[in-house]
């Protein structure tokens, strides 16, 4: 096999190098998409020593299954789909109900943030990064873990809406539902709203 | 300069001999270690006033592990005397417990015990001024270390 | 607005509204106030989002990292012998001529060389056979860590902070 050098060498012949079982490469690979990797696992665990775990299982299975890799998406897009399902997996069995039952019963009742006035200032412009990040963190938290799955593949991983009606196993109107209210919330915890409190 | 090869080769064997033998006796013999028990965390200061931050030597020793650490204290230190085949315990905290044994030829076997027992075993060599560092897990993305320095 | 003209307003920002309801929609953000504001808000909090994961790292170095990963890895597969010390055998094979000479100072020289460092294949050995604990050696420094599957209970740091991520 011809000598790569990794550093240089782009995602596509370090792939095709792991795929004959180069670990160089494939090491490689681990070394460039791995935070993002775990900032998937992050936003939809948001528990950092879970996130770590579920990417390192994530990367494991990602050599496992390399071979089935055929470049329709990008690597790391393939790879973040990997750890979300893990993520997913984990969340069904941890069977999370922190924040399920009041989430439950507001949007059976038309949902608050329906009726929520407009958020008109733009969080962007007014909050420095850090304290964006910070509020944003805060606001997925609050969301139970379908609300902030929702809002994970469609905002992160650009999946439709029926392509993620399929990974969640519910409908569209369930998608965009659970979605509008996400935002609405995340709006709200942006904009400082106390309403909660 | 032309040296003739059977004087070439006596001198090499004769020095690698003397190196072999020196080297045996290095590790021949009773073992004096300092044992730690390290709080490690990102937190700047530790809440129990007891632990002091560690000292600069071991310090500079951990920052070359691939740990994700800011900061070290120091919960608990015990020096251990270990003739040649025995073994001391050091108990470092109401559930941290370590028991070395002074093994042949510069190896210890070290053990974390539990209740009294051991959980977890291991023979590894130790030569003087190398330090084996066990760690886990702790609350609040912490973790405990122990540090065995051999210092003689 | 109607919960339905929301969630169609929604559906039009993410451009997943059929063609012949956008029209509809369009002239909705253009006429009515509440709309429009509704429009903006999304936006910006959707802009909001996809800039939150910018700068996420992961907190653990690139090699121990990977070394994790490496080692789940080698779990799968058949175990590989680990690859003989062959550098310093070379450096000694480079000093010497005749080849019968040079296998008696690699022997010698071997001896030697396991009796001042750690003997490397048999710890190796120990830390594969001990699966539940990860190793890691730093030779040149002298320095071992074995990282072990016994999380600390709370009376190690005494901390009453919640345990929280934020």
């Amino acid at each position: 096999m011809a000598e790569i050098n990794y550093s240089s060498a782009d995602d596509t012949v370090l792939v095709r190098a792991a795929q004959k079982e180069d670990m160089g490469a494939f090491e490689e690979l681990v070394a460039r998409h791995r935070d993002k990797v775990f900032a998937r696992a992050l936003s939809m665990m948001r528990h950092e020593q879970e996130a770590i775990d579920l990417s390192q299982e994530a990367w494991v299975k990602g050599w496992q299954r390399l071979k089935q890799f055929q470049g329709d998406s990008s690597f790391s897009t393939w790879m973040t789909r990997i750890v979300i399902n893990l993520c997913l997996d984990q969340l069904r069995k941890q069977k999370r109900r922190h924040m399920e039952s009041i989430e439950a019963m507001s949007e059976e009742s038309g949902g608050v943030e329906r009726q929520m006035p407009a958020v008109t200032v733009n969080p962007t412009e007014r909050l420095e990064r850090g304290e964006l990040r910070q509020r944003i963190d805060r606001g997925l938290e609050r969301l139970s873990h379908e609300h902030r799955t929702v809002l994970v593949l469609h905002e992160f991983e650009e999946m439709d809406y029926k392509g993620i009606a399929k990974a969640m196993d519910c409908s569209i109107g369930t998608v965009m539902s659970r979605l509008f209210y996400a935002r609405r919330k995340l709006a709200a915890v942006l904009a400082d709203l106390k309403r909660e409190m | 300069m032309k040296i003739s090869f059977p004087n070439f080769m006596a001198w090499l064997i004769g020095a690698l001999l003397a190196l072999t033998t020196v080297a045996a006796r290095a590790d021949a013999g009773d073992m004096k270690l300092e044992v730690q028990l390290i709080w490690a965390t990102n937190d700047k200061a530790d809440p129990n006033p007891k632990h002091k931050p560690i000292a600069p030597e071991i310090r500079e020793k951990l920052n070359q592990l691939p740990l994700k650490w800011a900061n070290y204290f120091e919960v608990n230190k015990v020096t251990l005397d270990i003739p040649k085949g025995e073994s001391r315990k050091a108990k470092l905290s109401d559930k941290c417990e370590v028991e070395i044994k002074n093994l042949d030829g510069g190896k210890v076997e070290v053990a974390l015990l539990g209740k009294g027992d051991p959980v977890w075993k291991r023979v590894q060599s130790l030569p003087n001024g190398d330090v084996l560092i066990l760690g886990g897990n702790a609350p609040n993305a912490s973790a405990w270390l122990v540090a065995v320095k051999r210092i003689k | 607005m109607t919960e339905e003209q929301q969630l169609k307003l929604q559906a039009f920002l993410d451009g997943e509204l059929p063609e012949d309801e956008t029209r509809e929609i369009i002239s909705l953000i253009t006429r009515d106030e509440e709309a429009k504001a509704l429009h903006a808000e999304l936006k910006n909090t959707r802009r909001a989002i996809k800039s939150s994961e910018a700068n996420v790292r992961l907190p653990e170095p690139r090699e121990f990292f990977w070394s994790k990963i490496e080692r789940e890895i080698q779990k799968l597969e058949p175990v590989v012998e680990s690859k003989p010390s062959v550098s310093f055998f070379d450096q000694l094979r480079r000093l010497l001529v005749p080849m019968s000479a040079a296998a008696v100072v690699v022997i010698a020289g071997f001896i030697a060389y396991q009796q001042m460092l750690p003997v490397h294949s048999t710890e190796t050995e120990m830390a594969m056979a001990d699966s539940s604990a990860f190793t890691y050696h730093d030779y040149s420094a002298g320095m071992t860590l074995v990282w072990l599957p016994f999380p600390a209970e709370n009376d190690l740091a005494q901390n009453s902070a919640p345990a929280t991520i934020q």
